[in-house]
């Protein structure tokens, strides 16, 4: 009990530290006085985006060494306190890595202009990216562990991890030698790591590793086959349902290592080919899941990056989703519309009875106290944003609550978190954060953003269809991730679009739409696949493209229409 | 008294396998004992979080895929036992055989059309057989019942 009351107390803790108010990171050297002359500015690249951590040096009086010093902070802007000497000239260097160096030396009119009114603001500094070996360093690590993900070669965490590792190779071993080989450092890299997305997910793997245990989804499912009564399309039709209301709210790969062996089982009884209910279901559940934050890992990181929650996903997505999924049902009843002529002679009582046995609730009360807590985890979801309650705070509260309810064995609850999850997220946001360091993620951002201009309608179209199809073959979390600085450069040039963020729902669509177009696609399919394969029941690859491909492309459709609908034609 | 040992799944090759190992039940006069084996290797695939108890659930599926089996051996009057394992199929195969007792193994050929999955499991068998001493039949789907 203390152990549990001890852990249950340092997650929150660790929590609200984590998530505590970002502190100003500019920092005045030289001393202060109200008194004194100001300087200001603000930083930002070719690009227009803000340069943060650039280190800003005032030389006054033609000294050697400069008087006083600070960094940007996160928004570009800078501004010093100037000691209360004489000023008869004011110079100022501005040094970034990755970017060219800055001089300026304030005119005579501008010395005086600063001597009378007490302060000084300029113009914009504009910083022009810099190609050094860094940035190759950056762009092969990153480009060589999407290799690795994609092939399989190393798990998602290692092959993160080895990314990264290339990154500080470079820019502490070969940097040392050679100051071009510098990437980012450690404090940066650790700035790059989206806390609240580490927590939320931890938060709700605690959750659903109390849940799942109840065998709530087993049951929903034999209910599904009993009110049926052997009417194939309709037990399609409700086990899709019941498929996307579990994905909307947890994650889509727990809910189908749970919903997919009892549909094969249910699919037996009736006779049928157990595929054509496993693959409606994981067509469901990579669609459903694009409606709630927590539903798939790619909302998880839009809504912590561009600060999208809870409510925000559900009244700017839902419609869509549910017009995709009427899209999708249409296309899997017509696709397996052999098996639903198809009636069963019934099944023996053992049978039945096994079934039932398999589907049966398992832990009442945990059950109970789950539904209690999750059920006010969604309400403070939903209201959290008007108490400025972040999502992950919700969900590692309720996962503590959970806890210290339901007494689980606090061991097997550690070992619920997956924590090589939690470690590929963390390497994840650093490389990625490398890359953004470098300008590479500028360079594309600039690509995309000439191609797409002011024109919102074709940016909706490129980032559903181009993150949709490039999902067929990349993970979607690494290529989400990636995709984010650049929605966010690609917004600022279409006007509406930034305060809409109808990009980042385009993001979002494509993403997890497009995980639908292969068996390999994304970790729903391949864990479905593994258990009908279990059953005798193989995936094939060629049999799944013939109906997950024409989904994909119509679904995506589907929700290029929506957004079109909601913020193209209406504004939002 | 001989004992038939019949790893199955529940596929239609399978119900092919289950089929010929009661026909031969019938003829040896043998006890007819069904496996199946909750082998979960494919989630060191998973990248996502797996928080599921994802081997007591395929456990539970093998258990009504081998009464679907036994109801099967029924119809054809051969009374059989059934027996779910977890772990690496080929280990599983090997522990089961020992404990009860096989005097035939019979496996079905899952892809008959791969060259390479069929000397691939001809292979298993001749690994099995040697472990266990006991004859290993792989049921082509062309086998007549």
């Amino acid at each position: 009990m203390i152990r549990r009351t001890l852990f249950s107390a340092l997650l929150v803790g660790l929590a609200l530290w984590m998530l505590r108010p970002d502190t100003p990171v500019t920092a005045l050297q030289g001393g202060q006085s109200e008194s004194r002359p100001e300087l200001s500015g603000f930083l930002t690249d070719s690009r227009g985006q803000a340069i943060s951590d650039a280190e800003v040096l005032v030389f006054l009086n033609d000294a050697a060494e400069p008087a006083v010093s600070t960094t940007s902070s996160e928004d570009g802007s800078w501004v010093v306190d100037l000691p209360g000497t004489v000023l008869e000239s004011v110079h100022i260097e501005v040094e970034r890595h990755h970017y060219e160096s800055f001089s300026y030396r304030l005119a005579e009119s501008e010395v005086e202009r600063l001597r009378m009114d007490g302060s000084f603001a300029f113009n914009t500094i504009v910083l022009e990216n810099q190609i050094t070996l860094g940035f190759w360093v950056a762009a092969a690590a990153f480009v060589f562990t999407l290799l690795l993900i994609a092939s399989e070669r190393l798990q998602n965490a290692l092959a993160a991890l080895a990314g990264i590792s290339i990154v500080f190779a470079a820019t502490f071993i070969l940097g040392a030698f050679n100051e071009s080989f510098y990437v980012l450092n450690m404090e940066r890299a650790l700035a790059y790591i989206n806390w609240e997305v580490i927590f939320l997910v931890m938060g709700m793997m605690i959750v659903v590793g109390i849940l799942e245990g109840t065998g709530i989804f087993q049951w929903l499912a034999f209910q599904a086959y009993r009110v049926s009564r052997g009417r194939i399309s309709l037990l399609i039709i409700v086990l899709i349902v019941i498929t996307s209301v579990a994905s909307a709210l947890l994650d889509n790969v727990t809910t189908m290592l749970l919903m997919a062996p009892i549909s094969l089982q249910i699919a037996l009884a009736l006779g049928i080919d157990p595929l054509a209910l496993l693959i409606p279901e994981i067509l469901a559940s990579n669609i459903s899941g694009i409606s709630t934050l927590i539903g798939t890992p790619t909302n998880i990181l839009i809504g912590a990056y561009a600060g999208i929650g809870f409510n925000d996903f559900l009244i700017n997505q839902t419609l869509g989703v549910l017009g995709a999924m009427a899209v999708m049902i249409v296309v899997v009843l017509y696709f397996f519309r052999g098996e639903l002529k198809k009636t069963s002679g019934g099944i023996s009582e053992a049978l039945y009875n096994k079934l039932k046995e398999n589907a049966r609730i398992k832990d009442a009360r945990t059950l109970k106290w789950s539904g209690v807590v999750f059920g006010g985890m969604l309400f403070f979801f939903i209201v959290g944003e008007s108490l400025h309650m972040v999502p992950s705070v919700t969900a590692l509260l309720g996962a503590t609550l959970l806890l210290l309810l339901v007494e689980p064995d606090i061991e097997k609850m550690l070992r619920v978190v997956d924590w090589t999850t939690l470690v590929f997220f963390m390497a994840l946001f650093m490389l990625v954060g490398a890359v953004q360091e470098v300008g590479l993620l500028g360079v594309f951002a600039e690509i995309m953003g000439n191609l797409i201009g002011a024109n919102l309608p074709l940016g909706i179209v490129v980032l559903v269809f181009g993150a949709g199809l490039l999902s067929f073959v990349i993970a979607n979390i690494p290529l989400a991730a990636a995709l984010l600085p650049v929605v966010r450069f690609v917004s600022a040039g279409i006007p509406g679009a930034a305060e809409s963020q109808v990009l980042y729902y385009a993001l979002s669509m494509g993403a997890a739409m497009g995980g639908n177009g292969f068996i390999i696609s994304g970790e729903t399919n391949l864990m479905t696949s593994g258990i009908a394969e279990r059953a005798g029941y193989p995936i094939s690859f060629a049999r799944y493209l013939r109906i997950g491909v024409p989904v994909t492309l119509l679904t995506l459709a589907a929700g290029t229409g929506w957004l079109f609908l909601r913020f193209a034609l209406t504004g939002g | 008294m001989a004992t038939i040992l019949c790893a199955t799944r529940g596929g239609e090759a399978s119900i092919h396998t289950q089929e010929h190992a009661i026909r031969l039940a019938q003829t040896q006069d043998a006890n007819l004992v069904f496996l199946y084996v909750a082998d979960v290797q494919f989630l060191s695939q998973a990248t996502a979080a797996i928080v599921v108890d994802v081997a007591t659930e395929i456990e539970h599926m093998g258990e009504f895929l081998l009464l679907m089996a036994k109801e099967r051996a029924e119809k054809a009057g051969v009374k059989s036992e059934t027996l779910v394992k977890r772990g690496i199929f080929r280990h599983a195969l090997v522990e089961a055989a020992q404990e009860v007792g096989a005097t035939m193994i019979v496996l079905g050929s899952p892809q008959e059309d791969n060259p390479a999955m069929q000397s691939l499991l001809e292979e298993v068998a001749g690994v099995i057989k040697e472990q266990t001493g006991v004859d290993v039949v792989i049921v082509d789907r062309s086998d007549a019942v």
